[in-house]
Order: C-alpha cells, then sequence, then structure tokens
C-alpha cells in the first residue's frame, strides 16, 4: 500500500505541470507576441486617410475618374507640361519609378501612374498626350490628367494637401508631391519631395503588394495585427 | 541546527504517517481547489478581454489614422440645413446617390436599413444614415423627405449645389458627374458607391466598399461600439 501510495504525485509534484501550463497559457504568448514586434516579419503601410475622388480628362480626351483605378495601386504627382528650367522634374521621376516598379514582382497587382496638370489651360488632352510621348510615358498605365480649376484646387489642396499658384501665368508655382493610393482609394504613403528615394518607392509598393496577397485567410490576422500593434517604416 | 536536521525534523512526520496509515491520500494529493479556479477564472477574464477589443474579420477597411472630416452643411431632407457636426457623438454612415437611380443606391439603402434593423432601436439612437445626393437638379429637400422614408424614417438626405456638394463628396473619395441635364428626360449620374463611417469625434473610420451586406456592416458598427465603450 505504501508503494501504491508512492506512486500517486503529490500536488507538489504536480506544481511541475502546473508551471508547464503557466508557460503556455501566459509565457508562450507573450514570448510570441514580443517577437513579432521586435523582429516584425510583417510589415505594412499606414492607411492614412481616403485618397480625393474625382473625374478629369485625360491626355487621349477621355474622362478618366477616380473609379478608373479602383484595385490599381496608384502613384499620383502634380505637374504641367510648361514646366521649365528649375521646375521640380516630377515627369522625369516618375518614368525612373514606373521603369523600377516594372521590375518588382508585385504577383496580380495592377499598378497605376497619374500626373495631374494644374496648367487646364494650356493642358489641353492633345499638349498633354505631346507631353507624355516627350517624357517617355507608357500610356497604357500612366496618365496625364486635367480638369477645371475648381475642381482641381480640390483634388490637389484639399484632396493630396500640397500648394500650387493657378494664379500665375506662365511659370505656377507648387510644391512637389507623390502619393501612393491603395486599391481601396486609400493613402498609403505621402512623399513630399521633388526626388523621393527610388528604393524606399521600391520597397512601399512591395509591401502593400504583400499586404494584398496576404489579405484573405489567416495571414490576414498577422497583417491586421501589425496595423494595429507595429511601428510603421520610416 | 544544521540546514539538514532542520529538513530531516520537518520531513519525519511526514515519513511516518505514511508508513502508519494506510492508502488514503488520494483526496489529500490533490491540487488545492482554488488553483484551477483561478485558472478558470483568469481564462475567463483573458477571453472576455479578447472578445471586447479584439476585431472580428472586418468587412470594411478601417483607416488607422483617422483624421477630422471637414465639416459641411446643406439643406436636408428635415427642412432645415444641418451639418456634419450636429451630428457629433453618433456613429454618421454617409452614402452619396440619387433619388432617380436605378440600381446600386436602392440597393445600397436596403443593405443600409437591414443594417438599422440588425442593430435594433436602442442602438440606433446613437447612428444616423446622410443620404447626399449627387443629383441636386431633381433631388430637393422635399423630393428626398418622400424618397428616404420607403427605406427608412430616419435616413435624413442632404442636398445643395454641385458646387456645394462636389467638395463634400471629394473628401469622401466620391466622384459623380451627371450624363446629361435638365433638358434630358431620364439622365443618369455616374458615381462612385461606398458608405463611409464617421465617427462620434467626426472622424472617418472605415469604408465598406460597394456589396458589403447590411448584417456585415452591422457587426462592423457594433465592434465599434464596445470598443468605445469606458468604464472609467
Amino acid at each position: 500500500m505504501t508503494s501504491q501510495a508512492e506512486t500517486v504525485p503529490t500536488w507538489h509534484e504536480d506544481k511541475l505541470s502546473f508551471s508547464r501550463l503557466w508557460y503556455i497559457v501566459l509565457v508562450v504568448p507573450i514570448v510570441a507576441a514580443l517577437a513579432f514586434v521586435i523582429f516584425q516579419p510583417v510589415q505594412v503601410l499606414p492607411r492614412i486617410e481616403l485618397a480625393p475622388g474625382y473625374s478629369l480628362v485625360d491626355q487621349h480626351g477621355n474622362r478618366f475618374t477616380s473609379e478608373d483605378v479602383r484595385g490599381h495601386l496608384t502613384l499620383y504627382t502634380i505637374t504641367y507640361s510648361h514646366c521649365g528650367a528649375g521646375c521640380p522634374e516630377t515627369s522625369a521621376t516618375m518614368r525612373t519609378v514606373q521603369t523600377a516598379v516594372n521590375e518588382l514582382s508585385l504577383g496580380d497587382l495592377p499598378t497605376a501612374f497619374v500626373s495631374i496638370s494644374i496648367d487646364p489651360t494650356r493642358d489641353t488632352p492633345e499638349r498633354l498626350a505631346e507631353f507624355a510621348r516627350q517624357v517617355g510615358a507608357d500610356g497604357e498605365n500612366w496618365r496625364f490628367v486635367t480638369g477645371d480649376p475648381s475642381h482641381l484646387k480640390q483634388i490637389i489642396g484639399a484632396g493630396f494637401g500640397t500648394y500650387y499658384d493657378a494664379t500665375q501665368a506662365d511659370a505656377i508655382p507648387f510644391d512637389p508631391i507623390y502619393v501612393l493610393v491603395d486599391g481601396w482609394g486609400i493613402k498609403r504613403a505621402v512623399y513630399r519631395t521633388g526626388a523621393p528615394d527610388l528604393e524606399t518607392l521600391q520597397r512601399d509598393f512591395m509591401l502593400i503588394a504583400r499586404e494584398v496577397e496576404n489579405s484573405e485567410g489567416v495571414n490576414r490576422f498577422a497583417y491586421e495585427a501589425a496595423h494595429l500593434f507595429l511601428c510603421y517604416p520610416s | 541546527m544544521s540546514v539538514s536536521e532542520r529538513e530531516v525534523k520537518r520531513t519525519a512526520p511526514a515519513v511516518e504517517s505514511t508508513a502508519t496509515q494506510p492508502a488514503r491520500p488520494a483526496r489529500a494529493r490533490r491540487l488545492p481547489y482554488w488553483i484551477p479556479i483561478s485558472v478558470l477564472a483568469l481564462a475567463v477574464l483573458l477571453g472576455g478581454l479578447l472578445w471586447w477589443i479584439w476585431p472580428p474579420t472586418l468587412h470594411g477597411v478601417v483607416l488607422q489614422s483617422p483624421r477630422p472630416t471637414a465639416d459641411f452643411t446643406l439643406d436636408t431632407s428635415a427642412g432645415t440645413p444641418m451639418s456634419l457636426s450636429d451630428f457629433r457623438g453618433k456613429y454618421v454612415l454617409v452614402y452619396f446617390g440619387y433619388t432617380y437611380c436605378p440600381d446600386v443606391c436602392p440597393i445600397t439603402l436596403n443593405d443600409l436599413r437591414d443594417l438599422a434593423d440588425e442593430l435594433g432601436e436602442p442602438a440606433m439612437q446613437d447612428v444616423q444614415v446622410l443620404f447626399i445626393s449627387v443629383d441636386p437638379q431633381r433631388d430637393t429637400p422635399e423630393q428626398l423627405a418622400t424618397y428616404l422614408p420607403s427605406f427608412h424614417d430616419d435616413f435624413l438626405g442632404m442636398t445643395g449645389t454641385v458646387e456645394q456638394i462636389q467638395p463634400v463628396a471629394s473628401q469622401f473619395a466620391i466622384f459623380f458627374e451627371a450624363q446629361g441635364g435638365p433638358d434630358d428626360a431620364g439622365y443618369l449620374v455616374d458615381h462612385s458607391s461606398a458608405v463611409t463611417l464617421v465617427d462620434p469625434q467626426g472622424r472617418m473610420r472605415m469604408v465598406f466598399p460597394y456589396g458589403v451586406s447590411g448584417a456585415e456592416m452591422a457587426a462592423d458598427l457594433q465592434y465599434f461600439m464596445r470598443r468605445s465603450l469606458r468604464f472609467w
């Protein structure tokens, strides 16, 4: 009988397995959460705010609206075709970015590039088509658009939050800006510079492409958790 | 007395009793009752906390860093002009459409009615649906007042001039363009279709693309309502 009693573990001995339970219940999730935060296996760009809705005219003379790029990862900038010496060369930068992005492996995610002219008086569709040819734009997914001056001011000033002075007759001063907008129409990155870092842009395109790829199933939780708990890349 | 002697004294009676008392200790060797109870209580507490704050599979797209929505004032189906800021303290669901819209708008308004039914009357006290017209030529306040009650009595219509509505629509990522004018019978208005959730602080929090059902929107809204509760 004594030997039978000795085979039954006392509760002090059970403490060992009980502490294992604690490890499973508390320590493992905490360590996993810390590892997730420290090593950041998932990176995401912030969902900043809604990009403006618009209806404009492109270089082919066709209506071009914010709905036409829904589902596309779109890079916007502003320009005008008479932009001369000293003017931010946003079109040259866009061409470089377009070439670089075309080399990325973005899966099935379609991309688009939109240059909005702030000079609707001179930038007719014909003029924009000529300008697109001059800068070597791939006209299929790079559109040059313009529209009604007050609507433009609404889109660029209030929507994209940058300054330009359309009252100037020849050289229109403006603060260069590039805005990356996802397929939901949400701004994901804003680059307030005339020459954004190409590697950063490529990284940001890739981050959104990966997020879109993993937007279904269990992986979605990891990405949503990253939005909630992780710092965004700078 | 050395440490080992103290250990011997402490353990000696237990050894004796084991030796003299026959096999009883099955009960005595169990874990103290408070341990499983406390583990269970902790598990329930943690589970409840997670259920409270953990995002469900949301159907809309969350804006993580919500910014204040620019205020606007428009004529309403209630007969007086009203502003977005008049609804501060409520969840506002903003939808752009027009009363002559043949398909998308009535479908979305039906979804919003389903949302209202799903949430129920008490919760709807904290929710306001705004239907902003993209066809101000035909959608007068009176027209909106006639049209909207067929979906829900509490839906509020808003209208104004194209110049007034354009900037409002643009900030909600909505474009619209009439495919005709007063002289064209039954012209259509092209427009984006999405429902945007503005929180009680006046910030855009979520976008529901076209096709999200009323029950799904209600589930997302209930999540925000749960998270906004405070006990202090």
